[in-house]
């Protein structure tokens, strides 16, 4: 039996595999404790069974939001101390005298140099002195760190040093994140981040994980969890990289939703989660294969492990709404989170999304999260006419609050389509999340993509994409050679015999992809190929195909090696639909009066869970159901295809 | 608000018109070549109206900010453009603000309509534009010796490039085909802001884009207004000063005194009691001035105000043509977009820190601490060149410390990865780290500066352009000044104080150190 259990802020999601049929169980989380309903979730759903457990978990990025993380001790060559505090040296904002900047994980206090150097052909300049280590070894005791993280310069193009002082520090009995082990790779300060914040994670996270797997291993079940960069990992590895696991949850949104898409027909999609405070958006060629880049931030501190390449903008069902002093409305980044939450929740005070759908009957007030609360439409009603300033009706600023959010997020879509040299309209998008598919369809049409898709269980879909994700081992170094230079296949043929041992330790058959970065001889980025015959000219077309041009003459220089392993899962195909005979009347529940193009029409309410296979139905019209809800614009003809899915074609 | 003006039509067009700026600065990254617009981002985009008026600005340069205008209306006043034209300038003295800095504009024509209705243009910083030395940057006494001069021309006629044109511009640079591939990266971006606001006028029509426009142009007027109308009512008057120009000793003083008032809703600031223009590269043409108040100004307003033309609406800007902040041909000016700008910012802060003396930070570092290296890597046996700046501390204020190690003001270019300095160039980096007790004391301490030592492995010619090395960056409210930036050699042994503005040959095994400047302190201990 397979589970996956993805941990969110209010729900626990699960989906799982129960005699060839797929489950969903939504339990409460337990924010004090998440594992409690881990836990509890394994126990009713397996009982006594064994299984094969996979989590997607939020205790690595909330320990990084929240800096609950370790007091960590930041171990660099001597002169570089502050080098993961400097950064890149540019501000976050450019027009705010007040900026600030995040303080670096490690204060001053706990970064320690030690006389040592490498230079970057891997040659060694200076070894440290057993002397030094033996005072960096007292030193780093004595600020007492919970773990710490070792980075020194060019320690990717020979170890030596920096195993040396990993040695000295080893027996300090606190987890040490190695940079040429965790990300072998150059960049200073990128490399120096992520090992940092592995450190910060790995007490928390292992602490976290053990306890997990310990109550599996009792059971005979395994362990397993959904990485960043949307595979998933066993707990072990994942305990010792947290690093790897902070975006775990949208990971398994987009792999889950390349899964429903590419089980529709669809294959480029561009997906669109939207929560309450912020909404995550992707492009995928799921043809192409899972597309992660090692360029995240969070909290403005690089992460350089591959991610989902995965752009999140500030505007949520619980984005503020109000006017600036010149009189301009404006919505977000604010947001009225869960406490106080939304007029309509009954504690909120200021105007939100969420309000705004609901006045304009885009929302149903008896049906939200399946009839469990019902929403106050006449308080929020109030709220708005006094907040409304010189617009003329309620209808108008809920209306003009819908467009603003829509136009944020289309901005969203834009930099990840149009910005890349994509066109919007060979795509298909794929809405989830709570507030997903109120937005969908208009979105759509600002962008003009004529399709519009909204998965089973749209509320789920994050689960459903850890349990269907592969085993997936990322392995890579930073080499900097000539195309031609025989010692770059050498380098690929360690890293595959590293990556091929450490699946055999897992008991994993894998299969490895290997890639390489190139760009041109002096230019300051690179772009990853596949490793093939003619990798070289691969990158000339990727380069003129991203940047617009390629220059064969140029001299190219390989930069990282990569192997990635992967562990091919079996596929589980989102359950089939009830076909049906094409009338939605079974699922119609009444006739609501919808505001659409500046006035009010009628429009059906249907209840999901009844719509079936070959339902045909047309906007304006609300789709309801446990945890989201669909809006049709007039416009928009829905289908229900064979896996449930609602297909809206949208008149783009 | 004005009315007649919609509140949401108007936030849904700034949203709209600000991402076709970004389109348009995300497609000129993509495709140019050289790294400095490529990685360190030196470049900017705008959507002007019919008039030249900047309606739309990207999330670029600040120095970029106030003088793009001027480049438009250079243009509208020297050429007639038609369908498919794009004007190309950088003629400090006719639009631009230094060579270095090229501005393509191209009109967009709606329907069967004889005159423009909008233009997209774009700048960016161009690694060489021929002159003395390589870069572009050194130390010139005129602006011929600076480089290549380009009065408004089109560059592209009816959709087709002006190759004669081209040529005459490429054959005075050291670096052509990098040259070339910017530019045509430059004409490609315009053609997509062109596009894409001919979408939005497809999609609205002209007269609601146009009646919009106007609303957005009065509400960043009003959001000014709004701000001005707080200030108290008088006469507020700050002096601040260059070290050199790199040529003399004399210190360069610029003055500035602020007039508000706020029953008018509208401020003047008046710079003519500053410096005559100066023998070396340090002057600032008025677009540069114009872009320190707007960019000081628009500082002062909420983070979503939109950066467009309507700002400076109640904004007079007073200068004494041949000033240091108003140079006059033959004026060298390469330096005046870098360290000049910087310090009128100062100058501005300080005079509006009596009256807001809560909103204003001391002063941060003041200067770019531009280090240029080149030579001959002996690895390869090709000639390099190496630019970068180099950051320091911001000023103190009122919510707390300043921060350290940062760009300020007029710039947010990125530093270089010591490890990648190191694959690229004959060096080893010996340090990098914060320049400690480096800001100025005070009840909130400015940021401290950074020391980058750089050894070099083989002989090179070494160009600093810095300052704040005899002038300290000044605290605010009590607080004590920054610390003064410095810069040295150490060869064979021996340690050489070297000036800010330097040009100096250093054998292999030489180690150049440049400390940058603190943040001045602010508040009383």
């Amino acid at each position: 039996m397979r589970i996956a259990i993805d941990t969110g802020g209010t729900f626990t999601d699960c989906v799982y595999e129960d005699r060839g049929r797929l489950q969903v169980l939504k339990i409460p989380s337990t924010p004090a404790d998440p594992g409690e309903a881990v836990l509890r979730a394994v126990e009713q759903i397996a009982g006594e069974q064994a299984a094969e457990v996979r989590h997607g978990t939020t205790v690595g990025t909330n320990a990084l939001l929240e800096r609950k993380g370790a007091r960590v001790a930041f171990v660099t060559t001597a002169g570089f101390e502050d080098t993961i505090a400097i950064g890149r040296q540019a501000r976050p904002r450019l027009y705010d005298l007040f900026f600030t900047k995040e303080p670096p994980l490690a204060s001053e206090e706990l970064r320690f140099g030690v006389k040592e150097r490498t230079a970057c052909d891997g040659s060694i300049v200076e070894e440290a002195a057993e002397g030094d280590l033996a005072q960096l070894k007292r030193r780093v005791a004595a600020a007492g760190p919970e773990a710490i993280a070792v980075s020194l310069l060019f320690s990717f193009a020979n170890p030596a040093n920096e195993r040396a002082v990993v040695d000295a520090l080893r027996d300090l009995g606190v987890p040490v994140s190695a940079s040429h082990e965790i990300l072998p790779e150059f960049r200073e300060y990128e490399r120096g981040s992520t090992v940092l914040i592995n450190a910060y994670l790995a007490p928390k996270m292992q602490r976290y994980l053990e306890r997990l797997n310990r109550a599996c291993e009792a059971q005979r079940s395994t362990l397993h969890v959904m990485q960043s960069s949307g595979g998933i990992v066993p707990a072990a590895v994942a305990a010792r990289e947290p690093v790897r696991t902070i975006l775990s949850g949208p990971a398994g949104g987009v792999v889950g939703a390349i899964a429903v898409a590419k089980a529709a027909g669809f294959e480029r999609i561009l997906t669109f989660d939207m929560g309450g405070t912020s909404t995550d958006v992707a492009l995928v060629n799921s043809a192409a294969g899972l597309r992660t880049t090692k360029e995240s931030q969070i909290l403005g501190m690089p992460v350089a492990v591959p991610m989902l390449d995965i752009h999140t903008v500030g505007a949520g069902g619980g984005s503020l709404a109000s006017f600036d002093r010149g009189g301009a409305l404006k919505v977000g980044p604010e947001s009225a989170g869960a406490d106080p939450g939304p007029i309509c929740y009954g504690q909120g005070e200021h105007p939100t999304v969420t309000d705004a759908n609901l006045l304009l009957g885009r929302l149903e007030a008896e049906w939200f999260l399946g009839g469990g609360m019902k929403l106050d439409e006449s308080r929020t009603h109030e709220r708005f006419a006094e907040a409304k300033g010189t617009l003329a009706s309620v209808e108008a600023f809920a209306e003009g609050i819908v467009r603003l959010a829509d136009s944020h997020i289309e901005k969203a879509l834009r930099r990840i389509s149009v910005e890349q040299g994509y066109d919007p309209r060979d795509f298909v998008l794929v809405s989830f999340g709570g507030a997903g598919p109120v937005h969908a369809c208009a979105l759509a049409r600002a962008l003009r993509i004529p399709v519009v898709m909204v998965p089973r269980s749209p509320g789920a879909l994050s689960a459903y994409g850890i349990l269907v994700s592969d085993v997936v081992r990322d392995f890579s170094r930073t080499v900097m050679l000539r195309p031609d230079n025989p010692a770059l296949a050498e380098h690929l043929t360690r890293l595959e015999a590293a990556g091929t041992r450490a699946m055999e330790a897992e008991g994993l058959r894998s299969v490895a992809q290997r890639s390489v970065d190139l760009r041109y001889a002096g230019q300051g980025f690179e772009l990853p190929v596949e490793w093939s015959a003619d990798f070289v000219e691969q990158f000339h077309r990727l380069h003129e195909q991203r940047y617009g041009y390629a220059d064969r003459e140029r001299p190219v220089e390989v930069v990282n090696v990569r192997v990635r392993m992967v562990a091919r899962t079996r596929f589980l195909p989102n359950e089939l639909s009830q076909p049906g005979d094409g009338n939605p009347s079974r699922a119609f529940l009444r006739t609501k009066p919808i505001f659409c193009d500046g006035q009010w029409q009628n429009g059906a309410v249907y209840d999901r869970s009844r719509l079936q296979t070959g339902d045909r139905f047309s906007g304006p019209a609300v789709v309801v159901e446990y945890s989201a809800t669909t809006f049709v614009p007039p416009e928009g003809q829905v289908s229900v295809d064979r896996h449930g899915n609602l297909i809206i074609e949208v008149g783009a | 608000m004005r009315e007649g003006h919609d509140p949401i039509e108007l936030a849904v067009f700034k949203s709209a018109l600000h991402s076709v700026a970004e389109e348009m600065g995300a497609a000129l990254r993509r495709t140019a070549f050289s790294p400095n617009i490529k990685e360190r981002r030196d470049y900017s985009s705008a959507v002007f109206d019919g008039s030249g008026q900047v309606i739309a600005m990207g999330d670029d340069m600040p120095v970029h900010l106030g003088s793009m205008p001027m480049s438009v209306q250079a243009i509208l006043g020297k050429l007639q453009l038609e369908r498919g034209d794009v004007a190309i300038l950088n003629d400090p003295y006719d639009g631009g603000t230094h060579l270095p800095d090229i501005t393509l504009a191209m009109p967009v024509f709606v329907g069967e309509n004889s005159t423009a209705s909008f233009y997209a243009a774009n700048r960016a910083h161009h690694a060489d534009v021929g002159g003395m030395y390589p870069g572009s940057m050194g130390l010139c006494r005129e602006i011929w010796q600076e480089g290549i001069r380009i009065p408004p021309v089109k560059l592209v006629a009816g959709g087709s490039v002006n190759r004669a044109v081209l040529d005459l511009i490429l054959n005075n640079v050291r670096t052509p085909r990098e040259r070339e591939g910017d530019l045509t990266a430059q004409i490609g971006a315009c053609r997509i802001g062109v596009q894409r606001v001919t979408e939005l006028v497809e999609k609205y029509g002209l007269e609601r884009v146009t009646k919009n426009v106007t609303a957005l142009l009065d509400h960043s007027e009003e959001l000014m207004r709004v701000e001005l109308e707080r200030l108290p009512e008088g006469q507020f008057e700050a002096e601040d000063f260059l070290d050199n120009d790199g040529i003399t000793d004399d210190r360069v003083g610029i003055r500035v005194r602020v007039t508000t008032s706020p029953k008018l809703r509208q401020a003047t600031v008046d710079f003519s009691a500053s410096d005559e223009q100066i023998s070396g590269s340090l002057n600032a043409v008025l677009a540069i001035t114009y872009s320190a108040v707007f960019y000081v100004l628009r500082c002062l307003l909420p983070e979503e105000a939109a950066p467009t033309a309507g700002l400076m609406r109640p904004v007079k800007v007073i200068t004494r043509p041949e000033t240091v902040v108003d140079a006059r041909p033959p004026a060298a000016v390469a330096g005046g977009n870098v360290e000049t700008s910087q310090r009128i910012v100062d100058v501005l802060l300080r005079a509006f820190a009596q009256v807001l003396p809560d909103r204003i930070p001391a002063a941060s570092s003041g200067t770019m601490s531009n280090l240029t290296v080149g030579g001959i890597d002996p690895r390869t046996g090709q000639p390099y060149a190496y630019y970068e700046t180099i950051a320091g501390g911001s000023g103190g204020r009122a919510n707390g410390p300043g921060v350290s190690g940062v760009h300020t003001h007029m710039t947010n270019s990125l530093n270089t990865p010591v490890e990648a300095l190191e694959y690229a160039y004959p060096f080893r980096v010996r340090q990098y780290v914060y320049r400690k007790h480096s800001g100025g004391a005070g009840k909130y301490p400015g940021g401290d500066g950074l020391v980058r030592e750089i050894e070099l492995l083989a002989p090179a010619q070494v160009t600093i352009l810095s300052d704040r090395r005899i002038f300290p960056p000044y605290g605010l409210q009590g607080g004590a000044e920054g610390a003064k930036g410095r810069n040295t050699i150490t060869e064979n042994g021996r340690l050489r104080e070297l000036p800010g503005k330097c040009n100096i040959h250093a054998g292999a095994g030489a180690v150049v150190r440049i400390e940058t400047p603190g943040g001045g302190g602010w508040g009383r201990v």
